[in-house]
């Protein structure tokens, strides 16, 4: 695959009630990442923007952002759910050879709609949602279930991630405020409240409002733009079922296909060797584990052991530094972006050389998208 | 439109179609309906059209016993609602069900046990609701098998 190039980005600071409009939001952090590259809107040919219908209230979601996103009179288009799907939409672009510039964001504002609830709308509504069982957090639940029962995995060693990328977060200046609890212990996330069983509320991500933008473009332009991009060069995606009931909660069988995908078209044979920084979006501490280990970062089961060593988990924070749908891959694509840049203001893992990033969507994160990433520059 | 409690909802049905509609017939019976594909064998609870797998319409439908195993479960302490995650008064037992005889698991609530005690692998049965209406929520839910 020929390198895309990632040549600027920007992130709203998260915020539980940001008392931005939509629009307010969605231009700060397109005109952030324009200036970021020094770049003017008329240089973007192409504009990704990645909304929902549910969370905004109203179909075709796009249509009232156009003028904020930049995308007044330009090609443009729109992902549901999530940033990183909007990320390769973007990717396919610049690959066509059609476009030499492309902005890609996700916005959502989940202090204006009841996020559990707009996610009861993704169920089936001929059985899941009729029941009014299923919902993040007993999916959550089970899925922690089946991941510590088929690894023998305590709840203290799912705590410990929960603690660390708390921890992470803390010092991650685009954290959200509330989710940067720098002393945090395992008896903290082990205390509080049960969401569903084992679940806990410390192992469960911040919903808040935000914006991630960044600028894709070709290999020759991206070195006009700037001496130090960081260059997309693979990604894979993988979709399961959506039926909890047919599929193996305590594995990610999507997440392993998609990253051997993206792994051989970056050249990567080892990741465990090769993978610096693993920027990671689950929606549960577990989840991270058992991405990151389909992701190959380490065996199966054995994920805590990043903690001690190997690629870097979440050194943002992951989602528990705050998450925003929508905008979440993106965030994780930006985390990488600054490590490899070595322009991670005080989370820097030192010589950080390639990274892999995650986007997902659906229960149990059915959808998953994989990126690697590479830095320096030309 | 009507208007309840803070929120707006525009009313309208819509029909859950061919295969669900014998799912619905069944639960009226008090039975299980499921499908089969033609091509693996694999039997769905609750139907569905397709095999993903194969790529093959699931064409023929079987009745199911009204016993099964639990395959998952978790103790729920939220519900939600079409406005909010709420804390509920009473936890509820939340699991996966693989009725004997399908290849999936559906979800329900187990019943009549406490907690602690709820095993993955164990044996249960149905419990039907009181009124039966042709509709998911006839199943109340399931229980242990005595014994095991």
């Amino acid at each position: 695959m020929e390198k895309v190039g990632i040549v600027g980005y920007y992130q709203v600071k998260p915020d539980l009630d940001a008392m931005m409009s939509p629009p307010d939001m969605i231009f700060t952090a397109v005109r952030g990442a324009l200036d970021s590259a020094g770049l003017k809107r008329k240089d973007l040919t192409t504009v990704i923007g990645c909304t929902n219908d549910y969370y905004d209230g109203k179909t075709i979601s796009n249509a009232y952002k156009v003028d904020a996103g930049g995308a007044y009179m330009k090609d443009e288009s729109k992902v549901e759910f999530d940033g990183a799907h909007a990320a390769l939409y973007g990717v396919f672009r610049i690959l066509s050879g059609n476009h030499k510039l492309a902005m890609i964001y996700g916005y959502s504002m989940p202090s204006c709609f009841p996020y559990e609830t707009a996610r009861i709308l993704e169920l089936d509504p001929t059985f899941d949602r009729t029941i009014s069982l299923l919902n993040s957090y007993t999916a959550g639940g089970m899925q922690m279930r089946a991941y510590m029962k088929k690894f023998n995995v305590s709840i203290e060693d799912i705590a410990k991630v929960a603690v660390n990328s708390i921890k992470n977060a803390a010092k991650n200046p685009s954290a959200l405020p509330e989710a940067q609890l720098s002393n945090i212990s395992v008896g903290d996330v082990l205390e509080s409240e049960i969401l569903s069983s084992p679940l806990r509320k410390l192992m469960y991500p911040i919903l808040c409002d935000g914006t991630a933008a960044i600028i894709l473009a070709p290999e020759k332009q991206s070195l006009k733009i700037t001496d130090n991009p960081v260059w997309i060069t693979g990604v894979g995606s993988c979709q399961d079922t959506y039926y909890l009931g047919e599929r193996n909660l305590s594995i990610s069988t999507s997440m392993e296909i998609a990253a051997n995908k993206a792994y051989k078209i970056a050249g990567i044979n080892d990741p465990k060797k090769e993978i610096d920084v693993a920027e990671i979006f689950g929606h549960t501490a577990c989840e991270d584990l058992i991405l990151a280990e389909a992701a190959g970062l380490c065996e199966q089961g054995n994920g805590t052991s990043l903690l001690d060593g190997g690629s870097a988990l979440n050194p943002s924070g992951g989602t528990m530094s705050g998450l925003t749908p929508c905008a979440c891959g993106l965030t994780r694509i930006i985390e990488a972006t600054k490590q490899l840049q070595g322009e991670a203001e005080g989370i820097q893992i030192s010589g950080a050389k390639k990274a892999i990033t995650t986007g997902q969507v659906g229960f149990c994160a059915q959808n998953n998208i994989i990126y690697v990433l590479e830095g320096g520059g030309n | 439109m009507y208007v309840k409690t803070g929120i707006v909802a525009p009313e309208f049905n819509f029909w859950v179609g061919l295969v669900m509609d014998k799912f619905y017939d069944g639960l009226e019976n008090k039975k299980f309906i499921g499908n089969k594909c033609s091509k693996c064998g694999k039997v769905f609870l609750p139907p569905r059209k397709i095999c993903g797998d194969c790529f093959a319409k699931a064409e023929e439908f079987l009745d199911l016993p009204e016993t099964g195993v639990v395959k998952n479960f978790t103790l729920a302490n939220y519900n939600v609602n079409e406005r909010k995650a709420r804390k509920l008064k009473e936890p509820i037992n939340v699991g996966l069900v693989q009725i004997d005889g399908a290849d999936t698991a559906m979800l329900t609530k187990i019943l009549n046990i406490n907690p602690d005690e709820i095993k993955e692998g164990m044996r249960v049965k149905v419990v039907w609701a009181d009124k039966i209406k042709g509709h998911p929520k006839d199943i109340k839910g399931f229980e242990p098998i005595g014994g095991e």
